[in-house]
């Protein structure tokens, strides 16, 4: 959504898109399904969330919400096993921090493997691409170990320092830096006398804005919603926001209504991010340094 | 988050024309050192967080896989009887099957859509916003809240699914019995998840193909269909073999929704119908202790991966016809 | 280069971490408590640098104390922090032993993270008997002269073969009864008292007839929960009554195919299954929780500790409409924990007092009033207070008298290492037939072939 209100000023240029691009019948039954299935299940997330426990399994079940929002946030947020105001405020600093850092080296390294040359460029891509493969779930045990060892489990940083970058992050920029930075500029701003970093910052970063956006909103929701990786290397005592969710869960006893609204406030926060990130970059993102 | 501003104005003293001389006084070794070096420098960030926190743990587990190794417990020495074991296990192949079959399930349908999807908010319509907002709102779901959501929609005596399958007159269906429902629900909770992410991904691509190649198509009378075609997707091919490469990595790493869909069993179901590799992995890890099986079937994974990718890649740069 | 990592991070395979210098000085520990406070505040000043705990600030020591489920320990907290104010105590409680169990025995491997007293589930206290160096020898922290306080086997099965190292003290143990829906009997013409309900069923074969009794009259609901609840109480009782162990013997050995205490669980269970009784819900899944709630079987087979779980499950609407009665085929053994300090504690002198004051008779007396876990102790099993408790929930019912009554004579349980995962294998199994995807040789066959598969 962010990124085709940044080209809105271009679509209002060309006089035959309005009716090029406009929408079918077909296209809007599409949207319209894929919607409803979208919504449903938060919907129903809801539903449960202003409700009593007593309504999961009855028949007929409910479909509108219900009056107990109030009363269930103040069990959710008053219930002491799962910590659940300290986990949002972990997650927010977590998600935060990788998020800052993620932009920065993968735009970085993105930017470096796209368009500059250096020795062994093609011999680190294969290397970075092949680091992709890892399924982060091997690296669990011995990484707990190593957390274990510099004695960092049960500390936020565990949950911080090792995502500071992604392969997905460096492959996600490179192959975008390959598409919509020309030779040229890089080329024409050398000549100006640009340094390497220089050109990063003024000509790179511009181009990258869009992409760089969803890579932003991405690496913050994954944050914020890793799951197995806090649970293996935080303590109940410090969760994260997911690993609090899983507390309220018990295997002895299922509140729904309970969960339901922890799944609720948990998703909260990034629905509120997503609104205004998009607000934010409407305004601020024009045409890139391509048409400038 | 807080960029654009910063980098507008970045942007607006790029030509200033002052500093140019100073820089030219100083520029010769100075020059050529940036640009011998800046991109080691640029790159490094990455590669040594990933020395410290992939490579390490990976070398690790493999270490750990040579051993008849315990949390608690004996830590001998055993070669390669590990990964012996894991070529002849049946329950692992299982997994293997389970995983590949959940992957094509889920991934097929969730890249189509996507694709699919993409196309249809990259038209021109009233309520943009809401509808790319709902179409992406399942994005912002955390894998435990959809499983958790999803798990009590497929639940067999309380699910709302079969409630309203019961109007059309079909049976309950016990979701985690048979190996057919089960990935059908998993898969569900996958594409819910992250075909809005796939969408977004190719509209990014989209918008970044320049407009005048629509708007000449459209002259010599292409109909959107095949402008489709003909432009629209061989212009996304990167973008495609990304999202492919991206979901397979993914696809084979399947773990939070299985494990919870079976409410934490690491067993995947009463005859493992819906374990994956990954939670194959966890068992011999967490259920048997055993981290020297368990780092020989997480290599094992690896090398499907990879083998995975590859195949991959190889074959849609073929149907592909051209470079990636 | 892993190996010699390992043992510096507090896996002691030896000698026994320098904290306090407070280790082996055995007797007169009361006394020494208050000698010993400001040397030990000192003590937990610099080692909360060292590892982060923090909290020492106030010259207060810290105790954490990691549990799972319930053991009804608060008001215990609140009580020993006014007797002992140099003491703060943490409580880390994990709802789920599944999640429980791997974080324990990393923190236990790592020789750091645990809390200064955990739970150990009986389960897997076998395997860490295999090495009790891990665990502070509270023995030497003066809990020998405690042995009367433990029924005799309990107490035998934290405690070393040579008898030198005492790994935990018990908590509680598992007693079985069998729960049933009040409202439900009354609506099948079936007796409603419990004393009559006890009577119909003396055997199994008694309580399958009083199953098809029932299934005549009720539609809407089944006679049992499902079969992995029922086979878990069936097989810990044929069990306890006969060989003294389920699927290892006591060498260790795996046995499950010539045990007939398990082939009689296994066969009896499946009988009633077969006969259309069960509801085929898979205990603590959330369905059977709300099938609990929704009234959806009759009775269930009701260890001790399982009293507050229904009571939770099933919510305040079906409060006086459960009740206990006696279980078919005599009483067993099913669960029940111990308390142990890791020896990775760095205020193990601190924590054995504490495990100690937990599990001491008026401790467990307190544990039972709160949550029904019932005591180890042979003092407090005696005393009125737990022999005439009555829950009102269950329809007022004298679950004291009930459960209390007959656990001086339930026989251990000799589990073995790997008695998780097989267990889970032969709950696998019976789950396939329920759904119909095994006949059940088919599953007995297979659920024998996994078990080897698992003590491999």
């Amino acid at each position: 959504m962010i990124v085709i209100n940044s080209r809105r000023p271009r679509r209002r240029r060309g006089g035959t898109l309005a009716t090029l691009w406009g929408a079918g019948p077909l296209t809007r039954i599409t949207l319209a399904a894929t919607i409803a299935a979208s919504v449903f299940p938060l919907y129903w997330m809801l539903v449960v969330a202003t409700r009593t426990n007593d309504v999961v399994g009855s028949v007929p079940p409910p479909v509108v919400p219900g009056g107990e929002l109030g009363r269930n946030l103040a069990r959710l947020f008053g219930d002491e096993q799962a910590r659940f105001g300290l986990g949002l405020v972990n997650s927010a600093i977590a998600a935060s921090a990788v998020t800052v850092s993620t932009l920065l080296f993968a735009s970085l390294a993105g930017f470096a493997f796209a368009k500059l040359r250096f020795r062994g460029r093609n011999g680190l891509l294969l290397v970075m691409l092949a680091t992709m493969m890892v399924p982060v779930q091997m690296g669990i045990i011995p990484l707990y170990m190593l957390m274990a060892e510099i004695g960092w489990t049960g500390k936020l940083q565990a949950v911080i320092v090792p995502f500071l970058v992604t392969g997905f992050g460096v492959f996600m920029m490179r192959q975008y830096t390959m598409q919509a930075l020309p030779d040229e500029l890089i080329e024409a701003a050398r000549i100006d006398g640009c340094s390497t970093w220089r050109i990063y910052w003024s000509v790179v970063l511009p181009v990258l804005r869009p992409a760089m956006a969803v890579l932003g909103l991405f690496t913050f929701m994954q944050t914020w919603n890793e799951f197995i990786w806090p649970l293996a290397v935080l303590d109940p005592d410090n969760p994260t926001v997911q690993y609090s969710l899983n507390l309220l869960n018990g295997s002895y006893y299922t509140d729904y209504s309970l969960m339901f609204t922890g799944t609720a406030v948990s998703t909260l926060p990034l629905l509120v991010i997503f609104l205004l990130c998009g607000r934010q970059l409407i305004g601020g993102i024009m045409d890139g340094a391509l048409k400038a | 988050m807080t960029a654009p501003a910063r980098v507008r104005r970045a942007k607006a003293d790029l030509p200033a024309p002052a500093d140019r001389p100073a820089r030219r006084r100083s520029a010769g070794r100075l020059a050529r050192w940036d640009v011998k070096f800046s991109p080691y420098l640029f790159v490094s960030p990455y590669f040594l967080l990933f020395a410290a926190f992939g490579a390490f743990p990976m070398l690790y587990t493999l270490w750990v896989a040579l051993h008849d190794w315990e949390l608690v417990g004996s830590r001998g020495f055993v070669g390669l009887a590990n990964f012996r074991m894991v070529l002849t296990d049946p329950q692992f192949w299982n997994s293997v099957w389970n995983t590949a079959g959940m992957f094509v399930v889920a991934t097929v349908p969730q890249l189509l859509l996507a694709l699919l999807l993409a196309n249809a908010l990259n038209r021109r319509m009233r309520g943009q916003t809401l509808l790319r907002m709902g179409v992406l709102a399942p994005m912002v779901t955390s894998v435990a809240a959809v499983a958790i959501v999803f798990s009590q929609l497929f639940s067999r005596d309380f699910g709302l699914v079969n409630y309203v399958l019961g109007w059309f007159g079909v049976e309950r269906i016990d979701w985690a019995a048979e190996r057919w429902s089960s990935w059908l629900a998993i898969s569900v909770m996958v594409d819910w998840r992250w075909t809005g992410y796939n969408a977004l991904i190719y509209l990014a691509a989209m918008q970044s193909i320049p407009r005048d190649l629509y708007e000449a198509a459209a002259i010599d009378g292409a109909s959107r269909r095949r402008q489709f075609w003909t432009i629209t997707l061989p212009m996304l091919r990167p973008t495609i073999i990304f999202t492919a490469i991206i979901s397979t990595i993914g696809g084979f790493q399947l773990f939070t929704e299985p494990l919870l869909f079976g409410n934490g069993d690491m067993a995947g179901g009463s005859l493992r119908q819906f374990q994956t590799v990954t939670m194959y992995m966890f068992e011999n890890a967490f259920g048997r202790f055993d981290y020297g099986y368990a780092s020989a079937v997480s290599w094992m994974l690896f090398v499907i991966i990879l083998f995975g990718s590859l195949l991959n890649f190889l074959w849609l740069r073929r149907v592909g016809g051209g470079k990636a | 280069m892993p190996a010699p990592h390992f043992r510096r991070s507090g896996a002691p395979h030896g000698e026994p971490p320098k904290t306090s210098g407070a280790h082996p000085r055995p007797a007169g520990r009361a006394r020494r408590r208050g000698r010993l406070g400001a040397g030990l505040a000192a003590a937990a000043l610099v080692l909360a640098a060292g590892c982060g705990g923090g909290g020492a600030d106030d010259g207060k020591i810290t105790l954490t104390v990691d549990t799972f489920s319930t053991f009804g320990y608060e008001e215990l907290f609140k009580q020993y922090e006014a007797q002992h104010p140099n003491i703060r105590i943490k409580h880390r409680n994990v709802v789920q032993l599944d999640d429980y169990l791997p974080r324990l025995e990393k923190w236990i491997a790592a020789g750091r993270g645990a809390g200064d007293v955990v739970a150990i589930e009986e389960g897997i206290l076998t395997k860490f008997m295999a090495q009790p160096d891990r665990f502070v020898n509270l023995l030497d922290h003066g809990a020998g002269s405690l042995q009367g306080n433990f029924l005799d086997w309990k107490w035998r099965q934290a405690l070393t073969p040579d008898g030198r190292y005492l790994v935990g003290l018990g908590t509680d143990v598992g007693g079985l009864a069998m729960c049933y829906r009040t409202d439900l009997f009354a609506k099948a013409g079936l007796p409603t008292d419990r004393e009559k309900v006890g009577e119909l069923w003396p055997t199994w074969d008694a309580y399958i007839a009083t199953g098809q009794r029932f299934a005549a009259k009720v539609k809407d609901a089944k006679f049992v929960d499902g079969a992995v609840n029922l086979y878990n109480s069936m097989l810990a009782q044929q069990a306890s009554q006969t060989v003294g162990h389920t699927y290892f013997d006591p060498s260790g050995k795996l046995v499950a195919a010539g045990n007939p205490a398990v082939k009689t669980a296994w066969d009896t269970t499946l009988k009633i299954q077969r006969s259309g009784l069960s509801a085929g819900l898979k205990s603590f899944e959330p369905s059977w929780g709300t099938g609990l709630k929704e009234a959806r079987f009759a009775t269930i087979a009701c260890p001790s500790w399982m009293l507050g779980v229904i009571k939770e499950n099933a919510g305040a609407a079906a409060a006086g409409k459960w009740d206990v009665a006696a279980i078919p085929g005599g009483s067993g053994s099913r669960g029940g924990s111990f308390l142990a300090v890791p020896r990775g504690s760095e205020h193990p002198r601190e924590a054995a007092e504490l495990a100690k004051f937990l599990t001491s008779p008026q401790s467990q007396i307190a544990a039972f009033k709160a949550r029904n876990n019932l005591p180890s102790s042979p003092q407090a099993l005696d005393d009125p207070a737990v022999k005439s408790f009555r829950n009102e929930y269950f329809n007022n019912a004298p679950v004291g008298e009930i459960y209390a009554g007959g656990a001086k004579a339930l026989k251990p349980l000799y589990l073995g290492e790997d008695t998780n995962p097989v267990n889970q294998r032969f709950e696998d199994a019976l789950l396939a037939v329920e759904q119909d995807k095994l006949t059940p040789d088919a599953a007995w066959t297979k659920a024998l072939a996994d078990a080897e598969r698992e003590a491999r």
